[in-house]
């Protein structure tokens, strides 16, 4: 991480009224003091009046009654809640500008594109993309910048980013390997399960053989059906170094993977989970973590006839590891509602704090970043958000959000837009000379 | 053709969404694909009925509701919910307040001490909780696009015609969806269901009661006018680009003009004929001249319905998402004499708020949905603040998505939230206009439901608490006085035929679910 690429990224930061605060020009070597803030530090109990001094970057110290340094720039977090930065762990972020367009829409390929699996979202990924800073102003710090599966079965490779919108953007390239299952699966393979399986079997079959000895593999005759590219890219998976994020919703389904999972000892992520919670003790033995969207209800398919707004409840009672996504469709101009999907995952029984574990530390533990994010505790990176309330209410919204120990810009495109547009009237000079930031 | 499994949001979004999904690149052509491929030629078909032949009682003319409503109201007990703070629509936050339920009716509603129960009534002690009218969805697809969503269920658009005015989407609501149960769960007492908005002209909406039946007249809102649903921008020139267009913006609106100057011509020839038939009528019997009456001219469903418009019968609600073309829509409407009831998917409302709030039209609008198409880039969460804060404005919520709709009380929050904290005065008493009493009044159904006042409609929720928190759930809902929804009792939770007998799949469905 460059200071000289940070500082010139950081721009004069305007935040809420009760926080406003100067910056210097040295962003990085900043030290942060948030003050008398009820402090949800999720390792542990919410330290209500409590302070979390930031230095170089990561958090130093956590408790109540701590002194500011001297050199510090003061937050004042009293009445406000304060918590990590939100990791939303499955989103198109940085892939995709305008959904509909495929000119501005990197997340999948299309036209009978042959690679699936050697895919990778850093290849593709913008720092700059309108979406980060709209989002950031809800509070998401860091994302898994993840692509889609066109024709084959897989996406590729998804990548663990901050949403600073610094250059250097990229924290953890192939944090995870993307697979459509369920009968998104069986339409990509000859539109039956029967066939879903059966190729998956034979891509982990064919991705050991090539791990295990490469020229030999390439040089034997085969019959052609997988790409080379793809197999190698499916070596961290067969070793069950690399993550699966399978999307799959039907208990049956889940059950089938949670079989592949044990055959082929891999590291699986469940992704939908419409009906998970029939199978949430399977999928707590088998050390399955689920990715879901709680708002889930309608019997949309008849793999998710069971779909029910306590699945996330009903998970997390099972000892399952859970997280939130927004729904296919909206899957990254809209992660700043991650927020409202957990509320309304407490709404029907989820506890709070497992909720808020939900949109920290959870993501970070299924990336293998828990030792550096998702919790408030001294030697963590200081990715930080100060809410005005309650961060789970609709209400609700952040401060202020550090990244990096880096107090961001919260300012965005919409925020202009609406500058803009306050004023209808007529003026000396057009709309498009107002605002013009 | 390949099978691709829509989302059910996505497909419920046919006109609004577009976008690919994440895992299923379906997209809104493929569905429109889907929908079928030929021509269909109902409005060429439409032979003269019965009730066209010419009597002494009249000039023949078209039934102007052929499918009526058979919707009664279910039972009631007469009601008294106390201590609530109770959220009016009509401009009021009363704390502490009471309202009686009478004979499907709200009997009366204000301070506790002004309300008093007649005997015999059920008393409800609401302390800590809420009242607000029934929402009301007026941007909906459900029944159309029902759950489950299948190619075979995929009901919403005609799309084999830049105009086709002449479906009705009651015609393909299937009353069993789903769907409208958890609406229900989430206070929704009154729908608008629309087309898809493939088309320019997508053809006609219905206004249901949000209460199950056997059939769809049994959920039709007795007198509610008719819908047209109209569509600008990136829909109608992306499917029809390809296929004879219209391909363009310029395009889209010579679409619409040209099928204007053709209603009118329809419309004149009925005014004509029925001047015709009272000058006929008028004559003496024992007039030689007289002659046989005069015959009513050929019957098009489609201009019909287009007629029904200039006619003021039918309320236009329009996809509109760009400031630029709405105000273009605007015009259009004068040059052929109708009223814009409502800009839908309003997404640029707030650039022009004050061109809305001139010609009274309503704008609906997402809480934050933006960007799945470039026409959604410039959304703004303060959309409905701004428009709100034009006099004379109306600005509603709407949900187009079978998800969205059972907490439209949580986007009213969210757009209310952003508004205050860009220091404009809108509160609670205000937004809840935005998802009962705006959507009423644009639907025609304002008189009769849509605020909390002695004589109107008892289509009331009871909620937890306050309604713009994500904890409050709908506890009680109301439709005419009856309960039709109380979380507390799974017997008053609705399931559709398609939810039950389905244990083995962990499948008890019901409105909670």
């Amino acid at each position: 991480m460059s200071s000289t690429m940070m500082k010139s990224t950081m721009k004069s930061v305007l935040l809420g009224v009760s926080a406003c605060v100067a910056m210097s020009a040295s962003a990085f070597a900043q030290t942060v003091a948030i003050m008398n803030g009820d402090v949800h530090t999720i390792s542990g109990n919410v330290i209500e009046d409590g302070d979390v001094i930031i230095r170089n970057g990561r958090i130093a110290q956590v408790g109540a009654d701590l002194t500011a340094p001297s050199d510090a720039t003061v937050i004042d977090a009293s009445g406000k809640v304060v918590t990590p930065g939100l990791f939303a762990p499955y989103s198109s972020i940085g892939l995709v500008e305008i959904g509909a367009d495929q000119e501005s829409n990197d997340s999948y390929p299309e036209g009978g594109f042959s690679l699936g699996a050697a895919l990778d979202a850093t290849d593709a990924y913008n720092p700059s993309s309108t979406l980060i800073p709209i989002n950031r102003a809800g509070g998401i710090t860091r994302a898994l910048s993840t692509p889609s599966a066109g024709d084959t079965l897989f996406g590729g490779n998804a990548a663990v980013i901050d949403m600073s919108g610094r250059v250097n953007s990229i924290m953890k390239p192939a944090a995870a390997q993307v697979l459509v299952m369920g009968y998104g699966g069986a339409a990509r393979a000859g539109d039956t399960r029967m066939g879903s399986w059966l190729v998956l079997r034979e891509y982990l079959d064919e991705a050991r053989s090539y791990r295990a000895n490469p020229n030999d593999y390439v040089r034997r005759p085969h019959e052609g059906r997988f790409l080379v590219s793809d197999l190698k890219a499916l070596g961290p998976v067969i070793a069950g170094e690399q993550p699966l994020l399978v999307r799959i919703d039907g208990a049956n389904d889940i059950r089938k993977l949670i079989e592949l999972k044990n055959t082929y000892s891999l590291r699986v992520i469940v992704v939908g989970g419409s009906e998970a919670w029939r199978v949430g003790d399977a999928l707590q033995a088998a050390n399955i973590p689920v990715i879901l969207d709680p708002l889930v209800n309608l019997p949309s398919q008849f793999e998710d006839l069971s779909a029910t707004l306590e699945n996330a409840a009903r998970l997390h009672a099972a000892g399952v590891k859970i997280a939130f996504y927004n729904p296919p469709g909206f899957g990254a101009h809209n992660l700043r509602a991650l927020t409202q999907q957990a509320g309304n995952a407490v709404a029907e029984g989820l506890p709070h704090d497992a909720a808020m574990a939900a949109l920290t530390i959870n993501p970070a533990e299924m990336f293998g970043l828990a030792s550096r994010l998702g919790t408030l505790e001294a030697g963590k990176i200081a990715d930080v958000v100060v809410w005005d309330g309650d961060p789970l209410e609709v209400t609700t919204q952040p401060e202020a959000v550090l990244i990096d120990g880096v107090v961001q810009d919260l300012g965005n495109r919409q925020n202009a837009l609406m500058k803009r547009y306050r004023d209808l009237s007529r003026g000396d000079l057009p709309h498009a000379y107002r605002g013009g930031e | 053709m390949q099978k691709l499994k829509l989302a059910a949001l996505c497909a419920l979004l046919l006109g609004a969404c577009s976008q690919q999904t994440g895992d299923n690149p379906a997209t809104e052509t493929d569905a429109a694909e889907a929908a079928g491929e030929s021509k269909t030629t109902a409005q060429e078909t439409a032979a003269n009925s019965e009730s066209e032949e010419a009597s002494d009682d009249g000039p023949s003319l078209p039934s102007k509701n052929p499918y009526p409503s058979t919707y009664e109201a279910y039972p009631s007990d007469t009601v008294l919910i106390t201590g609530a703070t109770i959220l009016t629509a009509a401009g009021d936050q009363i704390e502490g307040g009471s309202i009686l339920l009478q004979d499907g009716k709200i009997a009366a509603v204000g301070a506790g001490e002004d309300v008093t129960a007649p005997d015999g009534a059920v008393e409800i002690d609401a302390a800590g909780k809420w009242i607000t009218p029934g929402v009301i969805d007026i941007h909906s697809h459900l029944g159309d696009y029902p759950s489950p969503s299948m190619a075979s269920t995929s009901d919403g658009n005609e799309v084999t015609s830049p105009n086709t005015a002449h479906v009705w989407a009651e015609h393909s609501v299937w009353p069993q969806d789903a769907g409208f149960t958890r609406a229900l769960a989430g206070g929704v007492t009154t729908l608008q269901i629309l087309p898809g908005s493939a088309n320019l002209f997508g053809g006609r909406s219905v206004v249901l009661k949000n209460v199950p039946s056997r059939t769809v007249q049994g959920m039709k809102f007795p007198g509610a006018p008719y819908g047209l649903k109209m569509a600008c921008g990136e829909n109608p020139k992306r499917v029809y680009g390809e296929k004879g267009g219209p391909g363009t913006r310029m395009g889209n609106m010579a679409g619409y003009r040209s099928a204007w100057i053709e209603a009118a011509g329809y419309k004149k020839k009925w005014d004509d004929y029925e001047t015709d038939y009272e000058e006929w009528a008028a004559k003496d019997d024992d007039d030689e001249d007289k002659g046989d009456a005069p015959d009513a001219p050929g019957r098009d469903l489609k201009l019909e319905t287009l007629a029904g418009v200039l006619d003021g019968d039918i309320r236009v609600n329009m996809h509109c998402y760009r400031a630029d073309e709405m105000v273009q829509v605007l015009d259009m409407a004068k040059e052929f004499d109708y009223q814009v009831t409502a800009f839908h998917h309003a997404i640029e409302a707030y650039k022009i708020a004050d061109y809305l709030a001139e010609a009274g039209v309503c704008a609906a609008m997402w809480s934050d949905w933006w960007g799945f198409k470039l026409e959604a880039y410039d959304t703004v969460m303060e959309n409905a603040a701004l428009v709100h804060a034009q006099p004379n404005s109306c600005a509603i919520i709407h949900s187009d998505s079978a998800i969205g709709v059972q907490r439209l009380n949580q986007e009213a929050a969210k757009a209310m939230a952003a508004g205050r904290r860009a220091g404009i005065d809108v509160e609670p008493k205000d937004a809840i206009a935005w998802i009962t009493a705006h959507p009423a009044k644009s639907m025609g159904i304002l008189d009769q439901t849509g605020t909390l006042e002695a004589g109107k409609a008892a289509d009331v929720v009871l909620w937890s608490g306050n309604p713009f928190s994500v904890y409050a759930k709908a506890e009680k809902v109301y439709i005419d006085g009856a309960l039709m929804y109380d979380r507390d009792d799974p017997a008053r939770s609705p399931r559709m035929d398609f939810e039950i007998g389905q244990k083995d799949n962990d499948f008890t469905g019901g409105a909670g679910q």
